[in-house]
């Protein structure tokens, strides 16, 4: 196998660059994927029925401790990946824990939302309004389960086998992952809770 | 300790908070939907961008021209997406 040492780690074998150019495809159709349900919300927004409007239903509190969550997490995950170029088992693994325990704190605050929400009579059928705001939302919240998921069982492998050409190809491809999530959460954060506030 | 936390990425996470906090700034100030939408659109460019450059390394690969070329074709889909259904949808055309 062809190995470059002048590249990060989880660059150097052939395979471990195609796998990462290829995880940069896929956030190109993750990118298409979520214009669709973007495109559905701002055409169904206003269209609320008998059901809240968004300035009703929106609580500016918990979206701007959503947003802080995910920012840092954001912020640690490239961390962690810093600490995994300079060789640094334990910085990366404590960083990567934090990571996931913020995105966790992310998903609790959205679940509880949701369970609001659908207290004060706001559901997936309400309205068409409340379906494309939980599709979107929902999709965004599913993402950001599976990547906890994923997190979870890398950080089990670096754990295990420490740094190899694999487990900080996985690693790097998820960090990909994570940030992603977060730009996701920005559009979210601006053109779903922020225009729906003003 | 310090070589933990590089000075690019500290910046760049302060930076993201401050453009947070400016687009936060649309529901208290008073602006009109023109102004407010500006001021949105170009603090989530300006964050995804940061996101993409500074934590995503994308033009660290000798592939980033592709990698560029392939993130614009998604933008631009997304985009004509987004654009085309208001246009078909919403503004009455």
């Amino acid at each position: 196998m062809k190995i470059n040492d002048t590249l990060p780690l989880e660059y150097r074998t052939e395979e471990n660059s195609n796998k990462i150019f290829g995880f940069w495809l896929f956030l190109g159709a993750e990118i298409v994927l979520f214009s669709t349900l973007f495109a559905v919300y701002f055409t169904l927004w206003n269209r609320t029925g008998n059901g809240p409007t968004g300035k009703e239903l929106f609580e500016v509190g918990g979206v701007i401790w959503e947003t802080f969550l995910l920012l840092t997490s954001s912020f640690t995950c490239g961390l962690g990946i810093h600490a995994m170029r300079l060789g640094l088992k334990k910085p990366m693994m404590i960083f990567f824990v934090v990571t996931l325990l913020m995105g966790l704190g992310f998903l609790g605050i959205e679940i509880t939302e949701f369970v609001n929400y659908v207290h004060e009579g706001a559901t997936l059928q309400t309205s068409a309004f409340l379906s494309s705001l939980f599709v979107l939302l929902g999709t965004h919240g599913l993402h950001v389960t599976m990547g906890i998921l994923w997190g979870a069982g890398i950080l089990i492998q670096v754990g295990r086998q420490g740094f190899t050409d694999e487990t900080a190809n996985k690693s790097f491809i998820f960090s990909l992952y994570w940030h992603f999530l977060d730009v996701v959460w920005i559009f979210i954060f601006s053109f779903v809770y922020l225009k729906g506030l003003m | 300790m310090a070589r933990l936390f590089p000075i690019r990425h500290v910046m760049g996470y302060i930076f993201s908070l401050v453009l947070s906090l400016v687009a936060l700034g649309v529901i208290y100030w008073d602006l009109t939907f023109s102004a407010a939408m500006v001021i949105l659109i170009i603090s989530a460019l300006i964050q995804a961008s940061l996101q993409l450059v500074l934590f995503m390394h994308i033009g660290e690969t000798s592939s980033k021209k592709t990698l560029y070329l392939n993130i614009a074709y998604a933008v631009f889909v997304g985009v004509a997406t987004i654009f085309g259904t208001l246009f078909a949808m919403i503004w009455g055309y």
